[in-house]
């Protein structure tokens, strides 16, 4: 770099410094990090679980003292990938991510282009039209389990005007369950990509809709060949970032429904509403004093990361976000 | 069709125009709904859920106004032995704290990134992005698993150092490309009148990053202030809750508290409200800092 053997290469000599500058954060990712997503992987293949994990004095060196903790090899993973119950919940990340990233993006996207179109008043509906996103989500989500309440929600007063009888929406069906939760994550998650297609919008240059204009293109017209081509760059972003976030998003998926109701498929019992990552966390801590299988939860884990690593390598190639910029 | 070609035209416009207003207006009405809803609970004496007044059939209203919940939260003792002021301080102190060492963390990575070039360069930053593609739980489970033979579970560490370093993903490539955007050559111009690396770096370029340093105080304190899934799990002893987990707590099907529930999360929610409709801009600037192509 030029400015680097600059004047008096002053900067060349205290060049070594520079990890002092990262080593704080690089300690805290390390330890905090690093080390327990090794340690995740390594529990996967342990039985650890309340009873088999005390006498493990020494956590840093995995396996050394903890002799109550055991190796179990694949056992774990053999045993999800066996339990019927791992399909269920398998299908229910998939319906739980798209179900929810699909209706994200359009919803975003046409309300980017009927704001961008000129409607009067438009800066006041995008004020409204942001709360979902600007309220905090763990609030609203717990808001939204009132609204599904069964007896007094406001759903179902609601729906009641409209002549539909009231719907156990949150300890009924498994479906029931599935859509409160899927229509609450959705009013979540529009706002969002309003904000970055609106963004995208506007940075298109006025010529390109003129020159269309001139050439006899209007209205849906222009949308198709201009709008659509132009900011397909922010739609691949947002749907990837989408897709991530909902996988990942614990609060969403755990706070309405805990994951339940639950019922039984060929003879296990698996939650209505529970995906990957709730799985785990449900595993792990069950509450209530029950036995919490830190190694399945681990397993558990472990699986949705996988599942997670094909487009999170994408979504780091595709926007080239290691690359220096100087 | 019939008649002047020009009134036809207006006429279709018109309708679109129309059609368009109906639109957002539903998709307004649908975005706050969940906030009115709550506002009328909170206002509504008692604490069920229960809620006949609909204005014309469908915009919540208080049933008979009272400010009591606003006033009981302050006294209210849900579990015995802990209340809301102890909450309230638990919060305000774990949010604090991790503030400040999100920022004091990520203030001097950010600019080795943006400033220096050192062996290793890319594959550190490369780990500071690795925890976005984690499924938070699959650092959950060994961190406690780590606190807990520390003996630091249902301690205040337990969630602020997994709070700081949770924020540094986002932070770190907030600070790197607002120093990026800061011209060399005041760096240099200052070194050739003998300032040295450090003085330079927190006389010249922080004060000139006052406003990404606000954005991650921002996101770190937002992740603090709301977080549920590690608090959860880390605090268990009541004395030592925070807010969230007492909103929570309230919802609990055991002991229902409707209209304190709405109250807090009023109190909770209306200031990170604010605060994020002030500094829009800056948190979606941040958000795509590192999404932007070059």
């Amino acid at each position: 770099m030029a400015s680097t053997s600059g004047p008096g290469g002053v900067l060349r000599r205290i060049r070594g410094s520079a990890y002092l500058f990262i080593l704080p954060a690089l300690i805290g990712l390390v330890f905090l990090v690093l080390y327990p997503f090794a340690y995740n992987i390594f529990i996967s293949f342990t039985n650890m679980n309340t009873y088999h994990i005390r006498p493990c004095v020494n956590i840093f060196v995995p396996g050394t003292s903890c002799y109550n903790v055991q190796s179990n090899l694949f056992k774990n993973y053999l045993a999800v990938f066996a339990d019927p119950a791992f399909l269920r919940i398998a299908v229910n990340t998939v319906i739980w991510t798209f179900a929810n990233v699909i209706p994200h993006v359009t919803i975003g996207l046409v309300l980017a282009f009927v704001l961008n179109s000129k409607v009067r008043g438009r800066s006041i509906y995008r004020m409204f039209m942001i709360v979902p996103w600007a309220m905090p989500a763990f609030i609203t989500l717990l808001i939204w389990k009132e609204m599904f309440n069964y007896q007094y929600g406001v759903v179902n007063a609601l729906l009641a005007h409209i002549g539909v009888g009231a719907i156990n929406w949150l300890n009924g069906g498994c479906s029931s369950a599935m859509l409160a939760m899927i229509i609450a994550n959705i009013w979540l998650g529009y706002p969002f990509m309003m904000i970055i297609f609106s963004g995208a919008l506007q940075s298109i240059p006025n010529e390109l809709y003129e020159a269309a204009s001139i050439d006899g293109a209007v209205g849906f017209r222009q949308m198709r060949y201009i709008s659509i081509p132009l900011i397909k760059p922010t739609i691949v972003i947002g749907f990837f970032l989408g897709c991530i976030w909902t996988f990942n998003n614990f609060n969403a998926a755990y706070l309405i429904t805990s994951g339940g109701p639950y019922a039984v498929s060929g003879g296990s019992v698996y939650g209505c509403t529970t995906i990957f990552i709730t799985e785990a966390y449900n595993l792990a801590f069950p509450g209530g004093g029950a036995l919490a299988n830190y190694a399945v939860g681990a397993a558990y884990a472990f699986i949705a990361f996988l599942m997670l690593l094909l487009p999170g390598i994408f979504w780091t190639r595709y926007t080239g976000l290691t690359r220096r910029t100087s | 069709m019939k008649g002047n070609h020009n009134t036809g035209k207006s006429a279709r416009k018109l309708v679109s125009t129309g059609a368009k207003h109906l639109f957002l207006i539903l998709m307004s009405l649908i975005s706050i709904y969940p906030v009115l809803y709550v506002i009328a609970l909170a206002f509504s004496q008692g604490e069920s859920l229960a809620m006949p007044n609909l204005l014309l059939g469908f915009i919540p209203l208080p049933t008979r106004f009272t400010l009591e919940h606003f006033t009981s939260i302050l006294h209210l003792q849900v579990v015995t032995g802990s209340n809301f002021p102890v909450w309230v301080r638990n919060s305000l102190l774990i949010t604090t704290t991790t503030v400040v060492g999100a920022v004091a963390l990520t203030l001097p990575a950010g600019y080795a990134f943006s400033r220096r070039s050192f062996r290793g360069q890319q594959a550190s930053m490369f780990s500071f992005l690795l925890p976005t593609m984690f499924p938070g739980v699959v650092t959950i489970i060994p961190q406690f698993l780590l606190f807990a033979s520390l003996g630091l579970v249902d301690t205040y560490w337990a969630v602020i150092i997994p709070f700081i370093v949770g924020s540094l993903s986002l932070s770190i490539f907030i600070m790197k490309s607002a120093f990026d955007s800061i011209p060399r050559e005041i760096d240099e111009a200052a070194m050739i009148d003998g300032a040295g690396e450090f003085r330079i770096f927190y006389r010249m370029l922080v004060p000139l990053t006052l406003p990404s340093i606000a954005t991650v105080g921002l996101w770190s304190f937002m992740g603090a202030w709301l977080d549920f899934a590690l608090s959860h799990v880390m605090l268990s002893n009541n004395s030592l809750w925070t807010l969230p987990l007492a909103l929570y707590d309230f919802l609990q099907p055991n002991y229902t508290y409707y209209g304190s529930f709405s109250a807090l999360s009023l109190v909770m929610a209306i200031p990170v409200f604010v605060v994020f409709m002030v500094f829009q801009k800056y948190l979606v600037s941040g958000l795509t800092a590192g999404s932007v192509k070059g």
